[in-house]
């Protein structure tokens, strides 16, 4: 390196990379070791709502980008070609480290841009929520839209690392008529594009935001469908506009840093969201009833509450904010009984409970006891549950 | 005028065929330009008298991708 050029990447702009990414990472780590984390207020709306927020902090920015950078990176297009536009013309290119570098001025319409992606994702929530009460999506449906969700995003992230050329199959092509009216619109004003393309957004959801989109759904109310898009989309925004901003002023030097840091984190996501598909479909390959199934000394089978009841006995199962507990119920088999499933101060999507082989889901009371009547099972099977995200997992084994 | 097909292997993402489209308003001769992602290809018609096909390869490699004439 000559005296003249400068180092690659500003010591400060990669330590202040290094503190978002630290700060998101134990933001994510805190959450999904803590579910109780949901369960701060006593309101079981407030308490989605929190959880909407934190998802998108935590990795719906990120997943988001992945996807819909491409509309981004149009909206600022124009912009960043004009003040590049002289070092293209001079002949210095890309790779020139002659000079100051020229420093475009991203961050109006980053802001406007995410305001109308926030405003376009409050309407669709709306949508949603009014077309959820008018239907619902069963645990079944849902399970195969996790797992179509979960390709879809374990291929992005595929494609992002290179693997294979296939890949690519899994992006997005928008329609070339949204594409050229896109870049035709970049060259009008600066204010209108950004908003324009942020709204556009909606068109491209990516895999988290899908997810969401089904809770919206669920929620089965415009208000609540409407403010749960709010609070996901409002939580994307700060990693969204802290990483488009670096990534535009550092143009393609860190382009290659981030679309990796991207993909891991989508490649993690897409394996947690097929992995939930598959506890919904109550199928022993899922992660954790495979690991359950593996290692039962870690399930908690040893507990007094895992023992086989005696006659007439019920068998309790207690749906507390962090999962079912015991994980492993012992059950009589070969006769009918039933099961109590207990709730006390229970917020989290625990309550929302599944057994996909009875095809049964209700969901529980905050606090109380809702009995199920399980028909007579062949000694030796097993029956899984789980909660409507296929987070939280346990079985019955009939003995 | 003249339809002429290119392909670029080294597309990474939709923007990247975005880009590309935007060699239209950079080029002088040039009709349209569709480029696809999927296809990792690109199509332009454009007029020979004013523009050539050097002229093309060189536009694009400037955007940071290699064109190889079908």
């Amino acid at each position: 390196m000559s005296k003249n050029q400068k180092p690659p990447v500003d010591p400060v702009v990669l330590l202040v990379l290094g503190i978002v990414f630290v700060a998101v990472a134990v933001g994510l780590a805190v959450f999904q070791a803590n579910p109780n984390f949901n369960t701060a207020t006593n309101s079981g709306v407030m308490g989605q709502l929190i959880v909407a927020f934190i998802t998108g902090l935590t990795t719906g920015g990120l997943s988001c980008l992945a996807v819909q950078g491409g509309l981004l990176a149009s909206s600022l297009a124009y912009q960043v070609e004009r003040d590049y536009v002289g070092q293209v013309a001079r002949g210095m290119g890309k790779k020139s480290k002659a000079g100051p570098p020229v420093r475009p001025n991203s961050a109006l319409p980053i802001f406007l841009f995410l305001l109308a992606k926030l405003a376009a994702y409050t309407l669709l929530g709306a949508l949603l929520g009014l077309a959820g009460s008018y239907l619902t999506l069963s645990p079944m449906t849902r399970a195969f839209l996790m797992i179509a969700i979960g390709i879809f995003m374990v291929g992005n992230a595929l494609r992002m690392f290179n693997v294979h050329p296939i890949f690519r199959y899994f992006s997005i092509e928008p329609p070339k008529f949204i594409t050229r009216y896109i870049r035709r619109t970049a060259k009008g004003t600066d204010t209108f594009t950004p908003l324009f393309l942020g709204a556009l957004t909606v068109f491209i959801p990516c895999g988290v935001t899908q997810a969401m989109m089904a809770t919206a759904l669920g929620a089965g109310s415009i208000v609540i469908g409407a403010a749960l898009m709010f609070a996901f989309t409002l939580g994307t925004s700060p990693v969204f506009f802290v990483v488009a901003y670096l990534t535009t002023e550092l143009g393609a030097r860190l382009e290659k840093f981030f679309m990796r840091f991207v993909a891991v984190v989508v490649l993690i996501l897409g394996l947690v969201t097929f992995d939930g598909g598959l506890n919904l479909l109550g199928s022993p390959l899922s992660f954790q009833n495979l690991t359950r199934s593996l290692f039962p000394s870690n399930s908690g089978e040893s507990t007094p509450a895992a023992q086989l009841p005696s006659a007439g006995e019920d068998v309790v199962l207690y749906v507390q904010n962090d999962g079912y507990f015991p994980q492993t119920v012992s059950a009589p088999a070969g006769k009918d009984f039933t099961l109590n499933l207990v709730t006390d101060k229970t917020y989290s999507c625990a309550r929302d409970f599944v057994i996909p082989e009875l095809n049964f889901y209700e969901l529980l009371p905050d606090t109380g006891t809702v009995q199920v009547n399980i028909p007579a099972q062949e000694k030796g099977s097993t029956m899984f549950f789980t909660c409507s995200m296929g987070m939280y997992t346990g079985r019955i084994i009939f003995q | 005028m003249i339809k002429r097909t290119y392909k670029v292997p080294d597309m990474t993402c939709t923007n990247c065929a975005m880009k590309l489209e935007s060699l239209e308003d950079v080029l002088d001769g040039v009709k349209e330009i569709s480029a696809s992602y999927h296809k990792l290809e690109m199509v332009i018609e454009y007029d020979e008298a004013k523009l050539t096909n050097e002229q093309i390869i060189a536009a694009v490699k400037k955007k940071g991708y290699t064109a190889i004439a079908v």
